[in-house]
C-alpha cells in the first residue's frame, strides 16, 4: 500500500472512531437509603379496620388513655400556655380526650383545679387513619377543647411549615414509624425555637412473653420463626437519636403496664382492636396457623402464666421530652466546671 | 338471637377444655427452651390437638 495514502486514513481513524468513554463512579444517592422494616399501607388499613367497629375499638382503648394521661401529666410540669399544639399520631385523639380531664394534679389542696385544655389555645390532631381520628368526632369532649382534625397523607413526611407548633405531643403511634430519625429531624423542624416535643411510645420489652412463646411455638410446630412482633427502638436508642435530631435537654425514662388477659387469644384480639397488630414487611402472609397458636397458648402459660390463670403482657413505654434549640435557653455546664463533688451531698462512701 | 360466636372465640373455648395436655405440652417446651427444633414435644402436642379437636366437636 502507499504510505501517503495510507497517512490520513492513519491520521483520522483514530480521531473518527474514538469512543467517547464518561467515567462514572458509583454515587450513593441523596439522602441516606432508609431501612423499611413496617408496611405503612398495611398499617393503615389495619387501623381503618379497627375503628370501623367503634364499640369494640373503643372497649381496647384502655391502654392508649392511660399513656395519653400519663403523657399529659407531663404538660403540667411546663408552666407555660401553649398557643398551637401538635398531636402527631393522634390515633382517636386520646390526648385531646386527656387534656379536657380534671386537673389531674394530685396536689389535694388544688382539688378544684381547671384541665389541662385550657392550658392550650389550639390543638391539632393528625393520623394518616381518618376512620380511627374522625371515631370520637362527636362525643362532648370535642366542645371542651380547641381541636382540629388533620388526615395526613404519609406520617414520615409531615405537611407543616417551619416553626409552626409551640409544642409537639406524640402518644402511641411513632412505634409504627419506619424512618424515625427523619421523622424527630422533621418534628424539631416545626417546633418555634425553645419549645418542647414530648411523647410516648412502645419500646424495648414490650410483649416480650407474646414475642419469646410465639418464636418458641414456630420453633417446634414448624421448625423455624417468623417475625410476630414488632422490632422496637430502645431506651438507650432514643436519646441518641433525639440528640442527633437536634433537640436539647432531653429527658428519656421508661414506664412498665402490666395487664393481666385470661388467655392468648384475648390478648391477640385486643391487640388487633386496637389496631396494633403485626405489620412488619418480611411477615408471612396470612393468619398464624391453628397448630402454633395452640402451641403458643400452653407455652405462654407455661413459660409466663400467673398463678391464678391470667397471663401478663408487658407494655413498656418510653416517655421523652425534648427541646428545641432557642436563645436564653438553659444549657450543661461544661465538663470539667464543676465545684462540687457529688459525692459530698449524696454520700456514698470510695468504691472499694 | 344471640350475638355472632367469632371463630377465634370458638377456638378458645375448646382449647379452655384442655388444660392439663397444654401444661404437659408448656412443660416439655419449657423444660430446654434454648434447644427447641421441630418436633421436638411432637408426642405431647398431638395429645394436645386431639383434646382439642375432641373438644370443638362438642
Amino acid at each position: 500500500m502507499n504510505p501517503a495514502t495510507a497517512r490520513p486514513f492513519l491520521r483520522y481513524l483514530p480521531t473518527r472512531r474514538r469512543i467517547c468513554i464518561s467515567r462514572s463512579y458509583a454515587v450513593q444517592s441523596p439522602g441516606n437509603p432508609t431501612l423499611q422494616i413496617f408496611n405503612r399501607h398495611t398499617k393503615y388499613l389495619q387501623k381503618e379496620r379497627a375503628a370501623a367497629d367503634p364499640e369494640r375499638s373503643r372497649q381496647v382503648d384502655y391502654l392508649k388513655d392511660e399513656v395519653a394521661m400519663r403523657l399529659s401529666e407531663r404538660l403540667l410540669d411546663i408552666n407555660r400556655h401553649f398557643d398551637h399544639v401538635l398531636d402527631f399520631g393522634a390515633n382517636s385523639c386520646n390526648i385531646a380526650r386527656a387534656l379536657t380531664l380534671p386537673d389531674p394534679d394530685p396536689d389535694p389542696s388544688k382539688t378544684s383545679s381547671p384541665p389541662l385544655s385550657t392550658r392550650l389555645s389550639h390543638l391539632t390532631a393528625a393520623d394518616s387513619s381518618r376512620t380511627m381520628l374522625y371515631r370520637d368526632a362527636d362525643l362532648p369532649f370535642n366542645k371542651e377543647i380547641n381541636l382540629t382534625r388533620h388526615v395526613l397523607d404519609d406520617e414520615e413526611s409531615l405537611p407543616y411549615e417551619a416553626e409552626t407548633f409551640d409544642a409537639v405531643l406524640s402518644s402511641l403511634s411513632m412505634h409504627w414509624i419506619n424512618d424515625l430519625p427523619s421523622v424527630l429531624a422533621q418534628i424539631n423542624h416545626i417546633l418555634k425555637p425553645d419549645a418542647p416535643f414530648i411523647a410516648a411510645m412502645f419500646g424495648g420489652d414490650t410483649l416480650f412473653e407474646l414475642r419469646t412463646s410465639l418464636q418458641l411455638a414456630d420453633m417446634e410446630r414448624r421448625g423455624g420463626v417468623s417475625p410476630h412482633v414488632s422490632p422496637l427502638a430502645d431506651v438507650r436508642d432514643m436519646g441518641g437519636l433525639l440528640q442527633k435530631a437536634g433537640f436539647k435537654m432531653l429527658t428519656v425514662d421508661v414506664d412498665d403496664i402490666i395487664v393481666d388477659f385470661p388467655d392468648t387469644f384475648a390478648l391477640m384480639q385486643d391487640l388487633q382492636s386496637m389496631g396494633e397488630n403485626n405489620a412488619i414487611l418480611g411477615r408471612e402472609p396470612g393468619a398464624i396457623k391453628r397448630d402454633v397458636l395452640l402451641a403458643n397458648e400452653a407455652i405462654y402459660r407455661a413459660l409466663h402464666g400467673n398463678e391464678d390463670g391470667t397471663i401478663p403482657a408487658t407494655f413498656r413505654m418510653i416517655y421523652m421530652i425534648g427541646w428545641k434549640e432557642g436563645p436564653n435557653q438553659s444549657k450543661p455546664l461544661p465538663r470539667g466546671t464543676g465545684q462540687v463533688n457529688l459525692a459530698d451531698i449524696l454520700g456514698g462512701g470510695e468504691v472499694k | 338471637m344471640p350475638a355472632r360466636t367469632r371463630p377465634i372465640d370458638k377456638f378458645a373455648q375448646a382449647v379452655a377444655k384442655c388444660s392439663t395436655e397444654a401444661s404437659v405440652y408448656g412443660k416439655c417446651i419449657v423444660a430446654d427452651y434454648n434447644s427447641v427444633h421441630k418436633d421436638k414435644c411432637l408426642t405431647e402436642f398431638m395429645r394436645l390437638k386431639d383434646c382439642y379437636m375432641a373438644a370443638a366437636k362438642k
